[in-house]
């Protein structure tokens, strides 16, 4: 199934107004999080937290909702949110823990749940994992060059940046600056081009934005607990739906960025393995 | 006539280690000689040369009933030996870490000895009760240190991180939690010990008491003049044990000692008894000790205090020394930096002071009580075992250059 297993497709957003200010796309990530923090399903989440530095996100282990709404919104670099998983147990005491997740990210959380080599207690204690979408990262440098070299902008200036409509984004407060996402191209991670998973596949929810309308998402509930938690959110009127057919571009969209990464990605391994190169799948 | 009776190995115990008993016609010990079996550690060799956080890393696999205490003391060596000043907050946090861990191994030693006290209509209480208080103990660990059996998160100058209030306040709750139940098994082993009926005087020993502190550790306890160190050949009157024999002789001005629960006890807490009774009693009530000192420094533990000074690696030339008070007796280690590297390192770990006293402790009594003497002391031999075995076939300790300081 070229979108992994799921039990639902739907378009959703954030009905809190404060989450739609500050979130990427409809504000699923922040939403779901907090309505579990806030249900006791999670005693905290590991999120990808703001520092210093503007886009440069560093794992947090939230224990609030602020805290939360704190990493919303999208950095297009590395969160090592894996590796803040086993402190989250550990020093910070949780025993119910949630977290969000790229497919590369949640590849190694299943994995370590199945092998719990030096994540002795780890494991039973992950509650929900939320996924998001993936098409590339980048490293920050990459970024730095397209704000500052491509878009001659700087990174303080940027608010928001996004990847949609075959462009990479940036906003500033007066500016809505774009470059072709072609000019992005090489300035991804090396292995993003052999990552065969878009959808977050191995999640109990993932989300992203394409399929759904500007300010909403796409989510696919996978899981039984995923979909138990998505569904109790809705119920409870932190998240509203539409069909995701009544909805363009719709499911089909989706669909077919997801066979594409995967045929891309096939070809790229079949190259590397052909060059003597090693690859992990 | 003499007989010699021979247990080999000694069992419920870590490591291998055997008790040879010179008995006469009535099976009375006239003669006790206890001594390791077990092969090299060599770990302090393979820290020598590497960056001084190696040691604290490779030192704490010198056991596995003691991973803790043996960071603990590696760490503490490293710190003195960089004249670092601890934070506050990383000395109460390694405290706890001990106070934890310790309950925890005395909660084991229960386990090895159920056979001989337990009877089989309360095994299935006691044991599950050592289950229980060793779960929430080892949590502790776990939280605070970052791995309850090799902690990650103890380092030179301190702790790696302080831990969150939600740990804190849940950690409290439930060791206060655990304050009947441990209180109910103290009462239980007590109670069980008593009703054993080891005959009055068993064990009793009259070997100065090693010991520095009640509950973590004081190096300044443990002054290098006063100790000296022999091979096993000059202190066993017997040859062929002398030749096996895979432990240095420890002395204390001049003499061998007694370590332990008990020695910290009488020297801390005005315990008064002897022998193998006195043994298991301390260790039992020490307990309590360890639960209400945890308690307390999760209540005082300001958990947004930093745990981690600035240290500079690069080394003083001192000899630093860390002593902590393992469960089984004092964990001694020296370290010395050199330029960024370790120079020198040595481990004179808990059951290597009560060797010698051990054997000695089974005299004057029929030799069946022989291994319940051994037992009381809870001996570790894998992290005790000093010298090399370098003769296999004839398993003879031929060298000791291992153990010069
Ligand atoms: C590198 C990257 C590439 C993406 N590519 C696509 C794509 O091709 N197509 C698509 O539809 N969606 C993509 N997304 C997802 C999309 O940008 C949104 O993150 C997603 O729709 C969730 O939006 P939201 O409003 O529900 O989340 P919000 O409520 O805004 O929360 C976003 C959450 O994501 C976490 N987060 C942010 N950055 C990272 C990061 N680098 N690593 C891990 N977690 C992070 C934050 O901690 C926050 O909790 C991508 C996301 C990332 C990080
Ligand atoms: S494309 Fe794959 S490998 Fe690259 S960041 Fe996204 S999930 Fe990870
Ligand atoms: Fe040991």
């Amino acid at each position: 199934m070229v979108l992994g297993t799921y039990k639902d497709a739907i378009c959703a957003r954030a009905t809190d107004k404060s989450i739609q200010k500050v979130s990427q796309d409809g504000g699923i990530v922040t939403a779901l999080l907090s309505y579990a923090l806030d249900e006791k399903i999670i005693e905290g989440a590991v999120v990808a937290g703001p520092t210093e530095e503007m886009f440069k996100p560093e794992p947090l282990v939230a224990l609030t909702s602020d805290e939360i709404i704190s990493a919303a919104g999208t950095k297009y670099t590395f969160s090592p949110n894996v590796w803040a998983l086993k402190l989250a147990v550990r020093q910070y005491g949780l025993e119910k823990v949630g977290t969000v997740a790229i497919p590369c990210q949640l590849m190694g959380i299943r994995k370590m749940q199945s092998y719990p080599f030096s994540t002795r207690f780890l494991a039973d204690k992950i509650k929900f994992v939320v996924g998001i979408f993936c098409m590339e990262n980048f490293p920050y440098a990459s970024l730095e060059t397209f704000i500052n070299e491509k878009m001659h902008s700087s990174m303080d200036m940027t608010l928001k940046m996004d990847i949609g409509k075959g462009k990479f984004w940036a906003y500033t407060d007066e500016e809505e600056l774009s470059i072709p996402l072609k000019e992005t191209h090489g300035y991804e991670q090396a292995g993003c081009n052999i990552c065969k998973d878009y959808t977050a596949e191995l999640s109990d929810v993932s989300t992203g934005s394409v399929g759904a309308p500007d300010g909403w998402s796409t989510v696919l509930s996978r899981t039984e607990n995923g979909k138990s938690i998505f569904d109790k959110a809705v119920e409870a009127g932190l998240i509203e739906t539409k069909p995701m057919d009544s909805v363009k571009p719709g499911l089909g969209i989706l669909e077919k960025l997801s066979d594409g990464k995967k045929t891309k990605a096939v070809d790229e391994i079949k190259k590397r393995v052909e060059m003597g190169l090693p690859v992990p799948f | 006539m003499s007989e010699k009776i021979v247990i080999s190995p000694t069992s419920r115990q870590e490591g291998h280690a055997e008790l040879v008993m010179e008995v006469d016609d009535e099976g009375i010990v006239t003669k006790g000689r206890y001594f390791s079996i077990t092969p090299v550690r060599g770990l302090e060799k393979m820290v020598t040369g590497k960056a001084p956080e190696t040691a604290p890393v490779f030192c704490q696999r010198i056991c596995g009933v003691c991973p803790v205490p043996h960071t603990l003391a590696s760490v503490e060596a490293i710190d003195d030996s960089l004249d670092v000043d601890l934070p506050k907050s990383a000395k109460l946090l390694r405290e706890l870490t001990l106070s934890a861990s310790n309950l925890n191994s005395h909660a084991i030693h229960h386990f090895l000895i159920a056979t001989d006290i337990v009877p089989e209509e309360l095994f299935a209480t006691a044991v599950n009760s050592v289950g229980e208080i060793r779960k929430t103990a080892q949590y502790v660990v776990d939280m605070v240190a970052g791995e309850g059996i090799h902690p990650s998160d103890v380092r030179v100058g301190g702790m790696a991180r302080n831990i969150s209030e939600l740990a804190r306040r849940k950690l409290y709750t439930r060791l206060k939690a655990l304050v009947p139940k441990v209180n109910a098994h103290v009462d239980l082993i007590l109670d069980l010990v008593e009703k054993k009926g080891f005959p009055k005087g068993l064990g009793v020993v009259n070997q100065p008491l090693f010991a520095s502190a009640n509950i973590y550790g004081d190096r300044n306890f443990f002054d290098l003049d006063r100790f000296t160190e022999i091979m096993p050949e000059s202190w066993y009157d017997d040859p062929e044990v002398g030749k096996r024999a895979c432990t240095t002789i420890p002395l204390f001005d001049g003499v061998n000692v007694e370590a332990g629960p008990r020695a910290r006890a009488a020297k801390f807490r005005g315990f008064t008894e002897k022998g193998v009774i006195a043994q298991h009693v301390s260790r039992a009530l020490e307990m309590k000790t360890y639960l209400s000192r945890a308690i307390e420094i999760l209540d005082e533990l300001d958990t947004s205090a930093p745990t981690l000074a600035d240290v500079d690696f690069r080394g003083t030339n001192k000899l630093g020394v860390g002593a902590i008070e393992a469960p089984r007796g004092l964990d001694v280690h020296l370290a010395q930096v050199v330029d960024g590297k370790v120079g020198f390192y040595s481990a004179l770990v808990p059951t290597t002071w009560n060797i010698p006293t051990m054997g000695t402790a089974t005299e004057g009594f029929h030799h069946e009580w022989g291994a319940h003497v051994i037992r009381a002391y809870d001996p570790c031999l894998s992290c005790a075992t000093h010298v090399m075995v370098v003769d296999d076939e004839d398993k003879s300790v031929v060298k000791d250059e291992m153990v010069r300081i």
